[in-house]
């Protein structure tokens, strides 16, 4: 029991040495500037391929340090990282969490500290609130117009190939998270154009919307239509739960030609659909899974960020810091938009993927020193954002 | 004289050994200002963030110490100040007061804490396994309330300027010495330490277990309130996710902090305060230590895991049986 | 006059009547709500599937729940155990290009190993089980967290990894060999023996000189063996396994057990405890089947299971009162009709 007692003041003594020779070994680093990362998701693909761009490209090419968060799932935890990131020196914070974004800019701008938003914008009002705030860098990614229509048009895309039976998994609608009820509403308004069908008895967008934020769900009664079928909706990721994996198969037994995703499709029903005729289309990123799933033909239609895509707001924050932050030309923060690029067979697929890796993504540094220094005008800075990129 | 020596010796240990929580949370904040002038972090917005983060959970956690001094354990705690906070912020936009706000983030947790009591006292349920079920009903009853109107938040605007460490320092300070006086100065306190002491020898002495669960649930809920009302301020946004890590985070804190798991007489109020403080110090050591490292999140709880079965190990090294533990 | 074969038969069928009552009533029930509502439990080829993959998962979980939590020792680590043994396994299959069975083995070996660690962190240190279960789930956590530096697993287009949660006689195979390894460890073996001396008092049993402490870390070990099987199958089943798990987010799954070992404790009052543990898996797996069918919220489900857990609770720790409202009742009704008779005579 006494020799127990000494490991445990030795484990607790070692541990204090060590973490104090830590900081002093890593105390010789040269100074450089301090980013805070605050993100939603830390493990998933698309989170993953943001952080590698950041840390594996960004990191040893300009003088600075990326500094990442846990996964934040509530405003309360977003207050506490841009807190930690603040007392760490941080100059600017890049959020990829939104559960209170209003809050972030105001704890950010209290503090004298860069904030910016990556994919994704605020929406008109907020932006309207916040365009004028000192240390209110911008936002830039797909607004929720973007998200929405997206959707729209990936369904579309399944109407014009002659699709009539679907089916729609709306991953966070559950949460009521923006850009899957964006993308979801822009699904079922594209089957909606059709004269015979309605959802909730309407086919305009808006209702569409607001029947999505009040219900957190599709619900399929409301899905009236003489033309197309809508045999199954699911949603969430409660993988353990055996109601849900229930809810997930009886989808696939449905048998629906298609199952419209809002997001991450494949790893809900990758699994699911092998072995059947249901194809999957979603709304995610470029990954190797994604990948695999067009060479086998599972998923036929991808619409993707790209990892790089968040370079320019990097670029933006960097000229913040160094004191030549980029401003409309009524001296409000950037609000600029990004689009998906969309895969509709393997080939275009492989051709986006090797576009943009983390050795030599499409935002590489010769491209983004193109809008990072003294004298960069709104006019460069948003051409540079919204020239279209997808590979030829 | 030799025995004497040695009772002397013992109790001096013991004395020492009670202290560990305590010498290790400066032994903590010593490494957070060296590390820190390594680092040459912001200082000032360092406490504030130790502060910010810590006084909740010291809150909750300190009038959970009633509870668990008594043997039992408590899983809801989380949800109950979930659903407190969403309770806080409905009446606040529909009022705009924040006295009624207060009271309404009281008054809901009581009633949870109250449920759970008297399921527990009157059906003599076991109380970990009725608190299990209330986690449950309360999170759904959280997202019925935060979806009610559509949408998947409360926003509360217009309390920032509660959003202040004295506010939480002062509501910390005035519940702690609410806690300190009947736990300490009244026979509520006496009776519960006896309670979890030896429940069968209470008992014989008329001591009623019922009256004494209840109020402990009783100061608990005050706690729960006060902790769903400063959530509601700070976090300004209620999503499902608030206050999600409370619920098993006072259980390390308040072991963390010295307080025995199966209660008694050396249930100590303090713990709670010791044990919030010392566990986001130790975060924030290693947030400065280990951000910039791949997988650093998985590396810094494991040093957390590894901190704490060690100090609680020191701080309880004199209560050791023949027998494992149960 | 009773006589003895009488009597047996009686008790045979008052045993079958009471381990049977639970799970085919609510099944029946169930079946009968989700017809009122023109919607079936099993309403497709791969319902079946789902069925028995449910039962394993709750069977082996609730097993290794109890296992601990019988003896007085809550195991917070259960899930954490399932996350990481399926993390490891995983790694190692598809690195080396293992099939499922490599993967179920290693995931078998891995989580016995991590349940022994975690039983040797407890009989070591002698703290409350409780504190070094959430002890060990924070370091298990975050070693899942690590290894992949917080990448989640993938196994889509591994077919091979994932054969055995997609066919039904592999999942029932996994149920019978756990089930009747269970009944030969605990109820028909020398380590059974003591385990229930120990659960029942364990000072005499110590005295007596049972090791308690190795019999400790068999019982932790042999929960961690079940919950890797857990993790294997809930991994391979979904394609992936998530390490966003820190600051315990993978303790739900043992709350999600309390019920069913309720049920399964009682039924086994009627024959045996882990066969009860089988049919209270199959119980709860009708709700969730049900739950599906009738499309109910998350929410509504969630306040459901609570109520039943605490319906149930409040009838096991009244079980006597209840018996005697009941038995008054009876009385009463007795007394009522006879003073009726005697009244309508007169």
């Amino acid at each position: 029991m006494k020799s127990l007692k000494k490991i445990a003041s030795l484990v607790l003594a070692l541990a204090f040495v060590a973490i104090a020779v830590f900081a002093l070994a890593s105390c010789g680093e040269a100074k450089k500037v301090k980013i805070g990362v605050i993100v939603a998701d830390a493990t998933g693909s698309e989170a993953l391929s943001f952080r590698n761009y950041y840390k594996e490209y960004i990191e040893k090419n300009y003088n600075v340090e990326f500094l990442y968060s846990d996964a934040l799932t509530d405003a309360e935890a977003e207050k506490a990282a841009i807190e930690n990131f603040i007392t760490s020196g941080c100059k600017a914070i890049i959020s990829l969490a939104s559960a209170d974004r209003p809050a972030q800019i105001e704890q950010c701008e209290k503090a004298g500290v860069y904030y910016a938003v990556a994919s994704g914008v605020l929406n008109d009002e907020e932006y309207a609130k916040y365009k004028s705030y000192k240390y209110y860098v911008g936002a830039i990614g797909p607004s929720l117009d973007v998200e929405y229509q997206t959707g729209y048009e990936m369904a579309k895309a399944q109407i014009a190939q002659g699709k009539t039976k679907f089916a729609i998994y709306g991953a966070g609608v559950g949460y009521r998270i923006d850009m899957h009820v964006q993308r979801t509403a822009g699904m079922l308004a594209a089957l909606c154009e059709d004269d015979t069908t309605t959802y909730g008895g309407v086919s305009i967008p808006g209702a569409i919307i607001g029947s999505l934020y009040t219900d957190g769900e599709v619900s399929l009664s409301k899905f009236q239509s003489s033309k197309y079928e809508l045999v199954g909706y699911h949603a969430l990721w409660n993988f353990g739960d055996a109601t849900w994996q229930a809810n997930l198969a009886s989808v696939v037994a449905a048998d629906p030609e298609v199952i419209l995703c809002a997001g991450t499709g494949l790893s809900v029903f990758g699994q699911a659909v092998s072995g059947t005729s249901v194809k999957i289309c979603d709304i995610d990123s470029f990954t190797s899974d994604y990948a695999t799933a067009m060479q086998n033909g599972t998923v036929t239609y991808l619409a993707g960020k790209y990892a790089s895509s968040i370079g320019p707001i990097f670029a933006a924050v960097l000229d913040a810091v160094n004191g030549h932050a980029v401003k409309t030309e009524a001296g409000e923060a950037l609000a600029l938009g990004q689009s998906y690029w969309v895969a509709t067979s393997h080939a275009q697929f492989e051709k986006f993927q090797s576009a943009d890796s983390v050795s030599n993504p499409i935002f590489n540094k010769t491209l983004l020193d193109t809008v990072i220094g003294d004298n960069v005008s709104y006019t460069t800075f948003k051409t540079f954002v919204e020239t279209d990129r997808t590979p030829e | 004289m030799d025995k004497a020596k040695t009772n002397d010796k013992y109790s001096r240990r013991q004395k020492i050994i009670s202290l560990t929580p305590i010498i290790g949370l400066v032994l903590l904040l010593a490494l957070y200002v060296v590390i820190g002038l390594i680092k040459d972090i912001n200082f000032k917005a360092g406490f504030e963030a130790i502060v910010n983060q810590s006084v909740i959970l010291a809150i909750v956690a300190t009038g959970a110490i009633f509870i668990f001094t008594l043997g039992s354990f408590d899983i809801s705690l989380g949800a109950s100040t979930l659903v407190s906070a969403c309770a806080g912020g409905l009446i606040y936009n529909a009022t705009g007061s924040v006295w009624l706000m207060l009271v309404a983030c009281v008054a809901v947790s009581l009633i949870a804490s109250l449920i759970s009591s008297v399921l527990g006292s009157i059906f003599n349920l076991p109380v970990f396994v009725t608190t299990v079920a209330m986690m449950s009903v309360l999170s759904a009853i959280s997202e019925m309330l935060i979806t009610g109107k559509g949408g998947n938040q409360i926003r509360i605007t217009g309390l920032s300027g509660l959003e202040n460490i004295w506010l939480k320092l002062i509501v910390l300070a005035i519940f702690s010495a609410l806690c300190v006086f009947v736990f300490e100065f009244t026979k509520i306190g006496r009776r519960q330490k006896a309670l979890g002491g030896n429940p069968v020898c209470a008992k014989l002495t008329g001591i009623s277990v019922k009256k004494y669960a209840i109020l402990a649930f009783v100061m608990a809920g005050i706690g729960i309130g006060l902790g769903g009302f400063l959530t509601a301020i700070r976090a300004s946004t209620i999503t499902s996710g608030t206050a999600g890590d409370i619920g098993m985070n006072i259980f390390i804190a308040i072991v963390f902090g010295g307080m025995p798991i199966s209660g008694g007489p050396r249930s100590r109020i303090y713990a709670a305060i010791i044990g919030s403080f010392s566990i986001k110090i130790l975060s924030q050591i290693l947030t400065m230590l280990l951000a910039a490292v791949p997988g650093a999140n998985g590396i810094a709880q494991m040093v957390r895991a590894v901190f704490f079965l060690a100090m609680v190990y020191l701080a309880s090294i004199n209560y050791r049986t023949k027998m494992l533990p149960r | 006059m009773n006589t003895p074969t009488m009597n047996n038969t009686r008790k045979i069928a008052r045993g079958a009547f009471g381990t049977l009552i639970i799970p085919v009533a609510v099944g029946l029930i169930l079946w009968g709500i989700c017809a009122a509502n023109g919607v079936s439990m099993f309403s497709n080829a791969q319902s079946m599937t789902i069925f028995v993959r449910g039962v394993a998962t709750v069977m082996l979980t609730t097993i290794a729940l109890a296992i601990n939590l019988n003896s007085g020792r809550f195991d917070f680590s259960l899930g954490s155990v399932a996350t990481l043994s399926a993390v490891i396994s995983a790694q190692i299959t598809l690195n080396i290009g293992g099939n499922a069975f490599t993967m179920l083995i290693l995931s078998i070996v891995f989580g016995t190993l991590l349940g022994a660690l975690s039983g040797g962190i407890y009989v070591l240190l002698r703290l409350p089980p409780i504190i070094t279960s959430l002890g060990v789930a924070l370091l298990y956590e975050g070693l899942a967290f690590t290894i992949t530096k917080g990448s989640n697993v993938s196994f889509y287009g591994k077919t091979d990894v994932s054969g055995i949660t997609t066919n039904i006689i592999y999942m029932m195979i996994i149920i019978a060999v756990v089930l009747v390894v269970t009944i030969v460890l605990f109820d028909r073996s020398r380590f059974g023996f003591r385990y229930k001396a120990l659960m029942a008092g364990q000072k005499v049993s110590v005295n007596t000189g049972i090791k308690e402490v190795s019999n400790a870390v068999i019982c932790y070990a042999f929960s961690g063996a079940l919950m890797s099987i857990v993790g294997y199958l809930t991994a391979t089943s979904v394609g992936t396994i998530s390490v966003d798990i820190l600051n315990f987010g993978s303790i739900g799954i043992m709350f999600s057990a309390f019920l069913p070992m309720f049920i399964g404790g009682f039924i086994g009052r009627y024959s045996n405890d882990k066969l009860g543990y089988l049919l209270a898996a199959i119980t709860m797996t009708f709700f969730s089947m049900a739950y599906s069918a009738l499309n109910l919220k998350s929410s509504t489900q969630s306040i459901i299971n609570a109520v039943l857990l605490v319906v149930f609770l409040i009838y096991l720790s009244n079980e006597k009162t209840v018996k005697d409202i009941a038995a008054l009742r009876h009385i009463r009704n007795l007394f009522k009709k006879k003073t009726d008779g005697e009244t309508n005579n007169a």
